[in-house]
Parts: C-alpha cells; sequence; structure tokens
C-alpha cells in the first residue's frame, strides 16, 4: 500500500471487489484503463499517467488462473507488457500481420509437471547394440 | 581534557624506559647465566596500561604541537599564525563532512520512505526489454510453414561456447535440412552470434527469458523444441524484426 490517497483513488475507481482481488494479487491498489484480454482470460491494464503509477509499473497483468506464474502470457502479450511493442496486439496491425496461420497455440512452462519438455535424439542412433543373428542349422 | 593525561602516558614509556632497556641489555651482555638470570615467563603488565595502542590517535593529531609551540608575537605584540595550534582546516572539514554525512544519508532513506517504492511487482508487471534482447532460441520457418534451417552450420561454427551440434541430410526433393540441431542451453552464454551469423534468419533468440526448468535435462533442447519454440512466438519475432529491420 503506497499511500492512504492511491488507495482510496483506486478504490472509489475500481471498486472493493476489484480492489479485493487486486491486494490478494499483486498486493497493491491499482486503476487504469483496461487494454484488452488475451485468450486464456489473463487481462491486460494501462495507466499512462506519471503522476498515479511510476512509470515501469504502468502495465501490468491480471491473471486468469490462481497459480499464476509469468510464462502463462502468451508472446504477443509479452512483448506488450515487457514495453517492447508500443501498442497491445489487439490493435497493433504489425503484430496482426504477421502473425502465420501455422502458429501453435501457446503452452505455459511446464516444468515440474508430465508435460515438461524431455530431451531426445532426432537422428538414427549411431552406436547400436549388438543384436546377434542366428543362421538356421542345415 | 582528556589529551592531556593520555599524551603523558604514551610520552612517558619511551623517554624512561628506553634507557633501563638499554641498561639491562648491557647487563645481560655482561654476565649472562642460567644461575643468576631470572625466570622469563609471560606475565601480565600490570605496571602500565597500554591505552595508547588502542586509541585511534586523533586526539594527538588534533592537538598536534600544542602543548610545544610557544605563541609567536610580532613587533606590535599580535600573534603570527594564531591558527597553527588547533586542528587544520582539513581535519574540521573532514570531520564536518564525514559526520553530516550520516545525516544527509538518513535523509534520504526519510525522503524515500514517503515515496512511492520503484518496485516493479515482476509477475504482473515487467521491466522493459529491448526488441533485440536475446534470449531463449527459436528456429523459425517461411510463412509458408516450411522451415527456414539450410544446415549450412555458420552458427555451430561460430558458436564460441559450441553449444549447438547439426546434422543433415538431403531430402527427397534434394533440399539439404537438418536431421539434428541441438542447443545445449547449459552451455549457451546468449551472445546473439548465431542469429547474426544465419543467413536465413532460422534461428533466432527470442525475447523469453521466463524457461527455466526443474532438470537439467530439460535444457538440452533438440529441433523439434526449437521449432515448436518459434511456432508459438512467431508474431513476436516477426514483429521484433520488423520494428529493427531499418537499423539491420
Amino acid at each position: 500500500m503506497v499511500s492512504l490517497h492511491r488507495t482510496i483513488r483506486s478504490i472509489r475507481r475500481v471498486g472493493l471487489r476489484e480492489w479485493w482481488r487486486q491486494m490478494q494479487y499483486i498486493g497493491d491498489a491499482k486503476s487504469g484503463t483496461y487494454v484488452g484480454k488475451d485468450q486464456f482470460g489473463n487481462r491486460y491494464f494501462e495507466n499512462r499517467n506519471a503522476e498515479e503509477e511510476i512509470p515501469g509499473r504502468h502495465r501490468w497483468a491480471d491473471f486468469a488462473q490462481h497459480d499464476f506464474n509469468a510464462t502463462q502470457i502468451p508472446p504477443e502479450w509479452h512483448s506488450w507488457i515487457s514495453h517492447i511493442r508500443k501498442d497491445p496486439p489487439t490493435n497493433d496491425p504489425v503484430m496482426q500481420n504477421l502473425s502465420p496461420p501455422w502458429k501453435a497455440p501457446y503452452v505455459e512452462n511446464l516444468t515440474g509437471t508430465r508435460g515438461a519438455y524431455k530431451p531426445y535424439n532426432t537422428v538414427v542412433p549411431k552406436i547400436n547394440a549388438w543384436e546377434p543373428k542366428v543362421k538356421a542349422r542345415a | 581534557m582528556f589529551s592531556r593525561p593520555r599524551l603523558v602516558l604514551g610520552l612517558q614509556p619511551r623517554i624512561f624506559i628506553k634507557p633501563s632497556v638499554a641498561s639491562a641489555r648491557t647487563a645481560l651482555v655482561a654476565r649472562r647465566l642460567i644461575s643468576n638470570s631470572t625466570c622469563s615467563h609471560a606475565e601480565h603488565n600490570h605496571q602500565k596500561p597500554k591505552l595508547e595502542h588502542l586509541s585511534s590517535g586523533i586526539e594527538e593529531r588534533l592537538a598536534h604541537s600544542a602543548h610545544l609551540l610557544e605563541p609567536e608575537h610580532d613587533s606590535q605584540g599580535n600573534e603570527l599564525n594564531a591558527y597553527r595550534h588547533g586542528p587544520s582546516a582539513l581535519d574540521k572539514a573532514v570531520h564536518l563532512f564525514f559526520f553530516t554525512e550520516i545525516i544527509r544519508g538518513m535523509w534520504i532513506v526519510l525522503e524515500n520512505f514517503f515515496r512511492p517504492p520503484y518496485t516493479i511487482m515482476y509477475p504482473f508487471e515487467k521491466g522493459p526489454l529491448s526488441p533485440r534482447f536475446r534470449g531463449e532460441h527459436a528456429l523459425r520457418r517461411y510463412p509458408s510453414g516450411e522451415e527456414r534451417c539450410i544446415a549450412c552450420k555458420l552458427c555451430e561454427a561460430i558458436c564460441p561456447a559450441q553449444a549447438i551440434t547439426i546434422e543433415s541430410e538431403a531430402r527427397m526433393d534434394g533440399s539439404r535440412k537438418t536431421t539434428k540441431y541441438d542447443i545445449d542451453m547449459t552451455k549457451c552464454i546468449y551472445c546473439g552470434f548465431c542469429q547474426e551469423a544465419c543467413p536465413v534468419d532460422a534461428i533466432v533468440e527470442t525475447q523469453n527469458q521466463e524457461f527455466s526448468v526443474e532438470n537439467r535435462e530439460e535444457l538440452l533442447y533438440n529441433k523439434e523444441k526449437l521449432l515448436s519454440n518459434g511456432d508459438r512466438a512467431e508474431a513476436e519475432i516477426a514483429a521484433n524484426l520488423h520494428s529493427d529491420h531499418v537499423y539491420r
């Protein structure tokens, strides 16, 4: 909680319910404009008023899952929330035009679960075990 | 007030012990016999507590020569060089600077106590990244869906950590493609030489830095993992390359 004034201002803007949710997750009362929502239901907000938000904290995500982690943000929104691109992917023509039809669905970092990546060889192994072949007896 | 007895304590041993030590040495040299030399175990020196070794000597330096120099007067009776008995201007300036430094430092703490914190609440808010940020690797495809890598092995050759392993074969249509494209991410130093060496922009480093894993094994990426990274993040990669193409 930064200051009482800021907290009361944010509560008046976002409402008590949203403020309670923010305190449970972000731990700070923030208010800004709703920018968009990705395919997983994560919501993204922005407040570019430098008097209200410190530059660097002016874009934030509200994760849909309770068990949140940073990799749940898909790459398009990742480049927005990391301040790589100015516009959100919902109205960024470059991002939309360069999105190929064969784009694979995004999955978060699955390490520690059964879906984690396990390395394997993509070529025929060069060293094989000897398998003796017994010739049929005459 | 305190410097005077301490100075006396500091000066006395030098004055009094030196002749006594010299006389003792001559006596020892003269006749040094076990029968008449005393036993020399280590003992506590009860006579003179050595306070002068524990003090930093700042009082002596501040009051240097205060008791030695007489005030000089000229013919009219004015005192010459009145400040030579006190501490020097440099000493006073240093003391003022170092004492007020504490207060000035505490003032900065107090100021920041009432300011909003600069902390970026990480998973919700993220610090700025460059579109040229070098993170996890990915293999890209052409817009048609064909994989870009032509197995020229330039990235393998330039990799300073020798983290890349490539094997290639010719396909049925005659095009040379990789059959094995392994990057050992535990070896990789993220220098970005591979994406600079690549003639077809196939291997790139994406802006994803959140690929931490629980096993070392999971960092041994093979070709399919790299291709799937590229398939997922192609829009972001292409947009970053587009935003930077003017400067390349």
